[in-house]
């Protein structure tokens, strides 16, 4: 893998960066709440939530609507804070 | 690569984990790349399952036509059945330090909440090392990784 600076460099710019990681811990936990239950697509860049739905089928259909790309979005869900998963 | 596992709050204390509000779970973003499109997708590393699995509208938005695709029954512990529908797709997976992109055969199933990473197609092509007490998951490429 080439790197500059000591840091690797991604094949191309379909890859995430540190900063999509880095932002996305740093999200206030609080707001991610808001959430719980529902498919979610964060930013490209990990530093906010830019469509939310019920079902990831909904989700796409959102982010189509939206006029975003959806290879530059990142598909999620919020785990539901009273259940465990198995 | 290595992921740290991503903290969950609870509404209640976790009476397994000494009372914390938070349960740490192995998820980490794949890229699910088709014929047209790719969809980066938060999926959880389950050492317990079978396949990997998306959601059906994944492949929709990929590219990827699922009506005659080999298909199997999926069960999960609470004995539900859902048929699995599988095909071709490339996986790609970075940390920021290190790139992964690898063909896989993966199954697409409907109304999935979250995608997981199972054996066929992805713990097949790497150790999987899960550190509890550090919370955090290493997964390193052996000799059967078909990718770059």
């Amino acid at each position: 893998m080439d790197s500059a600076n000591g840091k690797p460099l991604a094949p191309d710019n379909n890859w995430l960066t540190t900063e999509f990681f880095e932002n996305r811990r740093k999200f206030p936990e609080a707001e991610l709440m808001k959430y719980a239950g529902k498919h979610i697509a964060w930013s490209w860049d990990g530093s906010q939530i830019v469509a939310s739905a019920d079902s990831m089928q909904e989700l796409h259909e959102q982010v189509n609507a939206l006029g975003l790309d959806s290879s530059r979005v990142v598909y999620s869900y919020v785990d539901r804070p009273d259940a465990i998963y198995v | 690569m290595r992921f740290s596992y991503t903290p969950f709050k609870t509404q209640t204390p976790v009476i397994s984990l000494g009372g914390r509000s938070s349960r740490p779970r192995p998820v980490v973003c794949v890229g699910v790349v088709g014929p047209v499109n790719a969809n980066p997708v938060d999926a959880v590393i389950d050492s317990g399952s079978d396949e990997t699995l998306f959601d059906e509208s994944v492949a929709l938005s990929i590219g990827i036509d699922l009506t005659n695709a080999p298909a199997c029954p999926c069960g999960s512990i609470l004995d539900q059945i859902v048929t699995a529908r599988f095909a071709n797709v490339t996986l790609r997976m970075t940390d920021g330090i290190e790139f992964r992109e690898w063909p896989a055969w993966v199954g697409f199933v409907p109304n999935l909440r979250r995608s997981v990473l199972g054996f066929g197609g992805f713990q097949q092509f790497f150790t999987t090392t899960l550190y509890g007490d550090d919370e955090i998951v290493e997964l390193v490429v052996n000799r059967l990784y078909p990718g770059i």
